[in-house]
């Protein structure tokens, strides 16, 4: 009796043995499975992941904004920073002979490219599978994703010119078997365009939302591939032909959206917080502060770029060339000096008040003893900068924002703002339009662009003023007029002054080396500014641009690794 | 002291193009260039035919920020000022009470552990209850086992702080001229004042609770038969208020206060279950044993933050009155466990011994094809000394038993959902050191507010992931010589381990994401050890001696394409198939250009350049890239060794014990980057081997020469980065006393031990030849915590 007492309790206890198999079963906590995201309302949410794509950067992580690829490569800014080994990958950039492919930065840049363009994908296949009487936004969905995944198609094409073409149709494991030469240079080209082109056919005027894209976005886009596109090169990078159709579109495209954008009045309206979204803003990246992330969604692309006085602290980067501050002089008649602008230096705000200058320098660059950020009591001093020695005594002006701007936040130790940045604005738009012209041989219809832009910085002066109310430059632009105070409007001459302007209007935004390259004198035009520059800058002393090779970035050598050698490297790496 | 427009002196910048000599500014008029700062170092450099000569160094008397001088320059020993000696504290008061039907202990222990560097700290107290009681004719006995424990961490990183004194310079001082926190100065690096980070830190800490614990029941059904059953638990409950104050320090700043608050609780209940069969019959005697256990662990957590306070102190600090930014995230994980197992152990005349026991295991992680594995085990043993053909040499050999085992088990150690495909709603996350992996994007251009997010995928499935599984040999003698005044044992294993869990790195295109848990490779493993003890009393004195020597060796010998990346080589012809898996890869460092004729003579290496290291060209092209990799080495040791040696004399003992091994090696790339490049890291604080560095009045010098940038990439994974670590330790030394029975019976006492000892007293490293170890503690190289050289002060006393 008192054995079968035991053995009852024994067997009792024994019971839990019983639960097997199902006890295994542990679900995963607070994650959701693929097929969970196929409903309309997930869908949206997947289209935001994918915008959220273009404002997730670090600098240290391949950083989305264009100023270490475009302006460093381009005789524009110096890198900046505590010497030559500070974020020393830019340094490698900028001075070209170092540059190895199996360079860590690159690497990293070229995986951040394709992780924006795999959230494009999962949301464009789930788009794809969905029914449209269930989803009648599908088709401006689909639109606003594919243009999301060309930008990021177009960003890998003007950095590296060859890359794996993945589409939302490819099957994950197959990706290691998509060469980046599958498709050729002028086939990758085209398939960016016909991206932008699907986009801007299927999108409506306007959303609801501004951060969305619409039609008129996708125009501009669709115009700038198309300009890039026109002029084709061979594999060496040399062009070869300039494609009249594609810019005779451009022209249509641009003349398109004059309607829809215009400039603003003042040029510093496109640098500040208070009057971000505006008429002039094509296309930009939103940013936020006091939105439940760490810090804020901030612009990373400027968090680097802050001057050391104590008010911001870090780190100096950045630094426009004295070239570049040279080219903002202009002479007796208000036109730039093209062939002597860079035999006299602009160093300081005496300078400013003593020499011929556009107004827009003092927008763009902060000059010793000159307003930081139009701000008259907040003057920018020499020892503002982190390295003059190497990197001289200007900084950027345009990315930043005033301390006591609502915008204006840390991220430890760093900081930057929520301000927007612009990947598209009119004001370049409106340059294409003028480039396409005179390209085709109209640029009498280009002066009147060129002119416009010059008339709205001629006006832009207003901020531009010390604490008494005196302007704190002697400004001095003038409109085109041939025969009057410049020669005759040829194509030649007028090809100058339009690549004269876009450098100015655009400098500092990371736009300059890819225009030099698409113009076929990147090599031209970088070495004999390495040949004056290298007088004022001694670590420039063995920088060399490689014609033929330094066009584009080496295919990362981990990569081609990676996928079994079937990436090819570009040409002369 | 001169005043710098009188002495014409030259600002100076390591500004290099070549990467050889050293760059300055040239005056003109004997004026200071009117860009440099006023306040920062002054070295007077003589241009002799190009060659610099340092004359002097003028040291400032202030350190400025944007021009403006805020510190006093200091001669700062940071690491003294971060460091303290460490002390560690242990009491412990256990009382027993016991009757014939029930036992009881109670005991309470306190341990307090002040770390070596300042502001860490750890303490914790742990009482403990157990007591079993014996019931229905002692047939059956219930008892219970329950810890409690209560700890305080501080939460500061001691790697942090270390890391800290490394790097900012020792010119800084610890406070500005306002009392306030010194810090970089203008054209310095941004880092922090390690001296501040701990007084900034002071009011944070990290708390658990933690109950531990079981209850228990043992029935002894019949004679032989014993039931157990046992249900214990094990959870944890975790807080941290993580507060971060304002400051300035040099130029850097936060003129906002957050707070970060986490906190979690879960744990694992465990159920085993086993019935246990003792049969004797006569010289055979079997031990059967049947079981089941299984367990379930959950874990949730949960964290907040708020920034802006009024007041910054922990007395204010919480969450409710924060003004904004406010943010929160919190999440679970969780797994299962599933075994049954049963076990026979057989001895026959305590002579021949053998063990069967299959185990299967089941676990949560693996997909649901393949959660379960069956590991079979079995060992056997023959006491040779016990046979009888074996009496004659039983005054030599006093004991012979020789053994071998063969067993198979799995390993589970991956993460919870390994097999699931996971999207996860991320709305940001921490974007300090990699781009922000969230998804919320402000859609509306509202510029503010709380955003609209989506969803991001965070692995791949994998539903045929299954156990990893280790086959097992060894095979030992243990012997004893001479009455057991010898006695030890020799052991030979052999492992092969198959489906090794990993998770790859991945071609790019993928995306975000694209980690997948994947059994790939297969690994063997083999290595022997000797042991061999002495033990003999002379006189009043009795010694005992042992040493031990071991050795092991790793092969892998299957590498499955998708899991190439995981390892060492360049993933296409140069893997690790054949090769220990710690095998060391990389570029050939070979020597320092001593002139342009070198520099010239050697084939295309992007930065090279006098006084810059040379990488050898190992595949006869002409020029230096990731081809020119091949295998440098092994980080396994060729041995290990130990000996310990222990007396006792009277009431006193003595104990050393050495230890040590041979033929090691590291990378030790992370601390080497500092001690001996300037140019890795711009306007810090570096090692004192960089004064050693090359240049052409010190040619012998292997350290590359000084270069404020790194365009010779002298980072890359090389043999310059390899070191030797093998060493020999003095690990403990001890010597005790036990009090006098007279004593001892005076007090009450039932037994009194003090004792004095030293751990990690004596080192021997390999500081000469190839590879030469240049660090501080071979034993924890490259940038890990060192072993301190600790004394302790010990008394145990019972009652």
């Amino acid at each position: 009796m008192k054995t079968f007492k035991y053995m009852t309790l024994a067997a009792a206890l024994l019971l839990p043995m019983a639960a097997c198999d199902s006890f295994l079963d542990v679900n995963p906590q607070g994650v959701a499975s693929t097929d969970d995201l196929n409903t309309v309302e997930n869908i949206e949410k997947m289209v935001i992941a994918a915008y959220s794509a273009l404002g997730n950067d670090n600098f240290s992580d391949g950083m989305h904004a264009y100023w270490p690829y475009g302006d460093l490569r381009a005789g524009d800014a110096y890198k900046g920073g505590a010497g030559t080994g500070d974020m020393g990958d830019f340094h490698l950039f900028e001075t070209f002979v170092y540059l190895r492919d199996d360079n860590g930065y690159l690497d990293k840049k070229w995986y951040n490219e394709y992780v924006c363009i795999a959230r494009t994908n999962d949301a464009l296949s789930r788009i794809n599978a969905m029914d449209a009487t269930v989803f009648p936004l599908k088709t401006t969905r689909e639109a606003e994703v594919r243009f999301l995944r060309a930008h990021f198609y177009f960003d890998l094409k003007i950095l590296f010119k060859q890359m794996p073409w993945i589409d939302e149709n490819d099957k994950t494991e197959d990706y290691i078997n998509i060469s980046n030469v599958e498709y050729t240079d002028k086939q990758l080209w085209d398939m960016i365009i016909a991206e932008f082109r699907f986009a801007a056919e299927n999108l409506p005027e306007k959303q609801a939302e501004i951060g969305r894209i619409n039609k008129s976005i996708a125009q501009a886009y669709l115009a700038k591939a198309l300009l890039y596109a026109a002029y084709e090169q061979d594999e060496k990078n040399n062009v070869v032909n300039i494609d009249k159709t594609k810019l005779q579109e451009v022209v249509t495209l641009c003349q398109g959206l004059s309607g829809k954008y215009s400039l603003t009045s003042d040029f510093a309206e496109n640098f500040l917080c208070e009057t971000e979204n505006g008429r002039e803003s094509v296309f930009a990246v939103q940013f936020s502060t006091g939105d439940g992330t760490l810090y804020g969604r901030l612009d990373w692309g400027a968090m680097l770029n802050y001057p050391m006085n104590p008010e911001y602290g870090c780190c100096g980067f950045h630094s426009p060339s004295q070239n570049m501050v040279n080219a903002f002089q202009t002479d007796d008649n208000g036109l730039p000096l093209f062939d002597t602008y860079n035999n006299n230096d602009l160093k300081n705000a005496e300078d400013l008040l003593k020499y011929n200058i556009d107004p827009r320098l003092n927008h763009t660059v902060a000059i010793p003893g000159a307003p930081y950020k139009y701000n008259p009591e907040f003057i920018f001093e020499a020892s503002w900068t982190r390295d003059p020695n190497t990197y001289g005594n200007f900084m950027s002006m345009k990315e930043v924002v005033l301390p006591d701007c609502p915008c204006f936040a840390f991220s430890l130790p760093f900081m930057s703002s929520s301000k927007n940045r612009d990947i598209i604005r009119y004001d370049d738009v409106l340059l294409w339009e003028a480039e396409a012209l005179i390209e085709l041989g109209r640029q009498n219809e280009a002066l009147p662009i060129i002119n416009s832009l010059r008339e709205r910085a001629a006006k832009s002066t207003a901020r531009l003023v010390d604490v008494q109310g005196d302007p704190t430059g002697k400004f001095k632009i003038a409109t085109y007029q041939p025969g009057v105070n410049c020669p005759a409007w040829t194509q030649d001459f007028a090809r100058k002054a339009l690549r004269w302007e876009r450098r100015l209007e655009l400098s500092q935004e990371g736009s300059r080396f890819f225009d030099l390259v698409r113009w076929g004198i990147a090599d031209k035009e970088v070495n004999s500014y390495f040949a004056t520059e290298k007088t004022r800058r001694t670590y420039m002393g063995e920088a060399k641009f490689t014609k033929n090779k330094d066009e584009y970035f080496p295919i990362p050598k981990n990569q081609i690794n990676f996928s079994k050698k079937l990436y090819k490297q570009n040409y002369g790496w | 002291m001169l005043n710098a427009e009188e002495y014409g002196l030259v600002n100076f910048r390591a500004g290099v193009n070549d990467g050889s000599i050293l760059n300055t500014t040239t005056l003109s008029n004997g004026q200071p260039n009117t860009g440099m700062n006023k306040y920062t170092y002054m070295y007077d450099v003589a241009w002799n035919n190009g060659i610099p000569t340092l004359n002097n160094i003028i040291m400032p008397e202030f350190l400025d920020v944007a021009g403006t001088p805020v510190m006093r320059a200091g001669d700062t020993d940071w690491v003294k000022e971060i460091s303290r000696t460490g002390l560690m504290q242990n009491y412990n008061v256990t009382v027993t009470s016991g009757t014939d039907k029930g036992r009881a202990l109670f005991s309470v222990d306190y341990y307090g552990n002040n770390g070596t560097v300042k502001g860490t700290y750890f303490d914790r107290v742990t009482a403990r209850i157990n007591s079993d009681y014996k019931l229905i004719n002692d047939r059956v006995t219930i008892g219970e086992n329950l810890s409690l424990s209560k700890t305080r961490s501080s939460v500061i990183s001691d790697r942090t702080l270390q890391e800290g004194a490394k790097n900012i310079q020792s010119i800084v001082p610890i406070h500005s001229l306002d009392g306030g926190w010194g810090g970089p100065a203008s054209n310095m690096s941004d880092r922090q004042n390690p001296v501040r980070l701990i007084e900034d830190n002071k009011q944070n800490h990290e708390d658990v609770f933690r109950i531990f614990g079981d209850v228990n029941l043992t029935v002894d059904i019949l004679k032989g038969l014993t039931f157990r059953s046992k249900f214990g638990i094990d959870y944890t409950g975790w807080w941290k208020r993580d507060m971060q104050k304002t400051y300035q320090s040099g130029f850097m700043s936060d003129k906002t206060a957050r707070l970060n608050t986490y906190a979690n609780y879960g744990g694992n209940w465990i159920l085993s279950n086993t019935l246990q069969y003792k049969l004797d019959l006569g010289k055979s005697n079997f031990d059967i044993l049947v079981g089941q256990e299984m367990l379930k662990y959950r874990l949730e957590d949960m964290s907040a933050g708020r920034d802006g306070f009024l007041l910054e102190n922990e007395d204010y600090m919480y969450l409710s009155v924060g003004d904004g930014n406010l943010r929160n995230g919190g999440g679970a994980t969780a797994y299962a466990l599933s075994s049954f197992f049963g076990k026979i152990n057989y001895s026959f005349d305590n002579k021949y011994l053998a063990s069967v026991t299959v185990r299967r295991d089941g676990s949560s992680r693996f997909g649901a094809n393949n959660r379960w594995g069956t590991f079979p085990a079995f060992s056997l043993g023959w006491r040779v000394s016990e046979e009888g053909f074996f009496e004659g040499a039983k005054n030599v050999v006093s004991d012979l038993k020789l053994r071998y085992g063969w067993g198979m088990t799995g390993n589970q150690e991956i993460d919870n959902y390994a097999s699931y495909g996971l999207y996860q709603a991320r709305y940001f996350t921490d974007p300090a050191f990699n781009r922000d992996q969230g998804t919320a994007y402000d859609i509306t251009g509202a510029g503010q507010g709380e955003l609209p997010s989506g969803f991001v995928r965070t692995q791949l499935q994998n539903p045929d992931l299954k156990w990893e599984a280790t086959t097992q040999n060894n095979a030992g003698i243990d012997f004893g010589l001479f009455n057991q005044m010898f006695t030890g044992s020799v052991d030979y294993f052999f492992k092969k381990t198959n489906d090794i869990l990993v998770k790859p790195p991945y071609i790019a295109t993928i995306g975000f994401g694209g980690d997948r848990w994947v059994n790939g490779a297969s690994m063997e493993n083999s290595g022997f050890e000797f042991l061999l003890t002495f033990n003999k009393k002379i006189g009043e004195v009795e010694l005992n001696i042992s040493g031990n020597i071991a050795s092991y060796r790793n092969k892998i010998t299957k590498l499955p394409e998708d899991v190439i990346n995981s390892y060492a080589g360049n993933g296409n012809d140069q893997t690790i198939l054949g090769r220990p898996w710690k095998s060391l890869f990389g570029y050939v460092a070979d020597g320092i250009f001593q002139n342009q004729e070198e520099v010239d003579a050697h084939v295309g290496q992007p930065g090279k350049g006098v006084g810059r290291i040379r990488y050898k060209n190992l595949n006869g092209d002409n020029v230096i890239n990731d081809e020119d990799r091949t295998w440098l080495g092994v980080e396994d040791p060729d041995f290990l060794y130990g000996l310990n040696l222990s007396a006792t004399w009277r009431n006193f003992d003595v104990s050393m014990f050495w230890n040590g091994q041979v033929g090691s090696h590291a990378n030790v790339n992370s601390i080497k980057a500092f001690t001996d490049f300037y140019g890795f890291f711009g306007g810090q604080n570096y090692g004192a081997r960089l004064l050693d560095a090359w240049s052409p009045a010190n040619p012998n010098s292997t350290i590359p020469a000084v270069s404020a940038n790194n365009v010779n990439d002298e980072g890359r994974f090389s043999t310059y980065f390899i070191e030797n670590t093998s060493f020999l330790k003095l690990a403990n030394f001890e010597i005790g006393y036990t009090l006098p029975k007279a004593w001892l019976q005076a007090a009450r006492m039932q037994n009194a031990r003090i004792y004095v000892s030293g751990q990690n007293l004596l080192t021997v490293k390999k500081g000469w030849g190839d590879n030469a170890f240049t660090g501080v503690d071979p034993e924890t190289p490259d940038f890990a915590y060192p072993v301190p050289r600790a004394f302790t002060l010990g008394v145990n006393v019972s009652f």
